[in-house]
């Protein structure tokens, strides 16, 4: 498997079939004595303007801290919860424990909800 | 049957594609400025919107992704957010101009200034997002487009020298007014070129769950649907040569374009251009506000879906409705949507290389498209096309200042 052509920005879909957004990033261990290996997906703003430009990213983190819905530090999912990378990323986890759609259920929450003919967000 | 429904609606959807205030107004101002000569821009700008249309469909019925998912994932983050920059301001500008555009046709029809219009025309856009589907979207306001089929029945009727039309399609230089005939040319194939159509075409396969089954029915769509659009181009152009040139009518205020009609149609031919421009604007309208959220929200892997209630694609909705809101300022301040028509018009052809480069590597992916990848016939179009857009790129923007 080619990391950047076939995992890195893809898109991420949790166990029910949730998008919750793409591989921004990917987390290496790299020890004395073993082979360097991945060990984590990362998702987040951060990582994705750290990319760009490292005064996006530090830009992005202080934006996280002072107003990020939950947490400031970047979501990270264990490689070990990759279950399939085929046209998408499959995860064996759920969306909403892993902070990746704080953002999306935030917003829902606290505006879509808010104007009539939004709907629910956790209705089924 | 389904599918031969499914070409027909098509078809009238590329009414709202194609038609919008842009093509309109640039082919005005060409018909009224230079007659027929024009013609060939328009053809020229056909035939590759057909093609590039028709690859966006295939992608997306054959891979399940759209050009901007697969933008994102093959090209990476940062090449992404050129894109994206480039992109979303260019189709921000052409949304004011939609949204001017409606507010025009109703300041024709009522005699109240388009200002008063922004607030109201804005609400009713998104409210059509917030509650409509998007069959809604896609096949109802473009029935109500068949309006503008008058467009070719007014050329028609003013029988025009159909050898000069003919001679129209094969490109000529003009004796003086070079930079006006090539800000002109340069405009309409920005105009036709309108990469936020290609973005919206492939969302909306996905919406309609297109697969591979779909091939036939997408080139079907993509030829008949985007040359019906350009036919109803030329019919503006050609009345315009007929209706506006011979009466020395430049057609550069919307007052001038608005007597489009006038000769073909003596009594009615004002209202009839104002009611074929609000539905055609408010189809625009609709496409773009809805390509803007689908860019952000395919590039960030959000989830998305016009058929979703607002809630469940928070994100999504969230996007359009800011996107809206921010686009009625400017014209609440009483800027003139055909000036920023125009400026947007020669902005899209500046940053076409942006739109249509990925789609070289795309479309010959075998990942994304294994044996329906182009051929060769389709690879050099392509970069015939990136070849005109990197010209037009480069001229676009002084000719904006030596001729618009």
């Amino acid at each position: 498997m080619d990391l950047v052509r076939d995992v890195l920005d893809k898109k991420l879909v949790d166990s029910e079939h949730c998008e919750m957004g793409r591989v921004d990033g990917l987390v290496m261990s790299l020890e004395e004595h073993s082979q360097p290996r991945i060990t984590h997906i990362q998702i987040g703003g951060t990582t994705l303007w750290m990319r760009v430009h490292p005064v996006l990213g530090n830009l992005a983190a202080k934006l996280a801290r002072k107003w990020g819905p939950r947490r400031a530090e970047p979501v990270r999912i264990p490689w070990s919860r990759v279950l399939t990378a085929g046209r998408d990323l499959k995860l064996h986890v759920k969306a909403r424990e892993t902070g990746a759609i704080d953002w999306e259920i935030w917003i829902a929450r606290h505006i879509i909800e808010r104007i009539p003919g939004g709907g629910h967000e956790e209705a089924e | 049957m389904k599918k031969a429904l499914q070409i027909a609606l098509g078809i009238v959807t590329s009414v709202g594609g194609f038609l919008e205030i842009g093509s309109v107004t640039t082919a005005i101002q060409a018909g009224a400025a230079f007659g027929y000569q024009l013609l060939w821009a328009l053809l020229l700008g056909t035939i590759c919107l057909i093609f590039l249309v028709e690859m966006s469909g295939r992608f997306a019925a054959v891979s399940k992704h759209t050009i901007v998912d697969a933008t994102r994932e093959r090209f990476g983050f940062p090449f992404f957010f050129v894109v994206l920059v480039g992109m979303v301001l260019v189709a921000f500008m052409v949304l004011v101009a939609e949204l001017g555009g409606i507010g025009l046709s109703l300041q024709i029809l009522t005699g109240l200034g388009f200002p008063w219009w922004a607030i109201p025309v804005s609400f009713v856009v998104w409210l059509l997002m917030w509650k409509g589907t998007f069959s809604l979207i896609e096949n109802g306001v473009s029935l109500l487009g068949l309006v503008t089929l008058s467009f070719v029945v007014a050329a028609v009727r003013l029988h025009p020298d159909w050898g000069g039309v003919a001679h129209g399609l094969v490109p000529t230089f003009p004796n003086d007014q070079k930079a006006k005939y090539g800000f002109l040319a340069v405009s309409i194939l920005g105009a036709s070129i309108s990469p936020y159509l290609m973005y919206f075409y492939s969302s909306g396969a996905i919406e309609d769950e297109w697969d591979e089954s779909y091939i036939a029915v997408n080139r079907a769509v993509a030829t008949l649907g985007m040359s019906f659009g350009g036919l109803l181009s030329m019919g503006v152009l050609v009345t315009a040569a007929l209706a506006l040139k011979p009466n020395g009518i430049h057609g550069e205020t919307f007052e001038q374009a608005a007597l489009l009609m006038t000769t073909a149609f003596p009594k009615w031919g004002l209202f009839l251009f104002a009611a074929a421009m609000l539905v055609a604007c408010l189809g625009a309208a609709l496409e773009i506000s809805l390509a803007i959220a689908y860019f952000f929200a395919q590039g960030f892997g959000w989830s998305w879906s016009q058929d979703l209630v607002p809630s469940k694609n928070a994100r999504f909705c969230f996007t359009y409705t800011i996107i809206i809101l921010v686009a009625t300022v400017p014209l609440l301040l009483g800027v003139d949507p055909i000036k920023v028509t125009m400026m947007s018009m020669a902005l899209t052809a500046a940053t076409l290389p942006l739109a249509i480069f990925p789609f070289l590597f795309l479309m010959n992916d075998p990942i994304y498209l294994g044996e329906h990848r182009n051929g060769w016939v389709s690879n050099s179009i392509v970069a015939v096309i990136i070849v005109i857009s990197f010209v037009l790129a480069l001229i676009s923007i002084p000719l904006e200042i030596v001729g618009g």
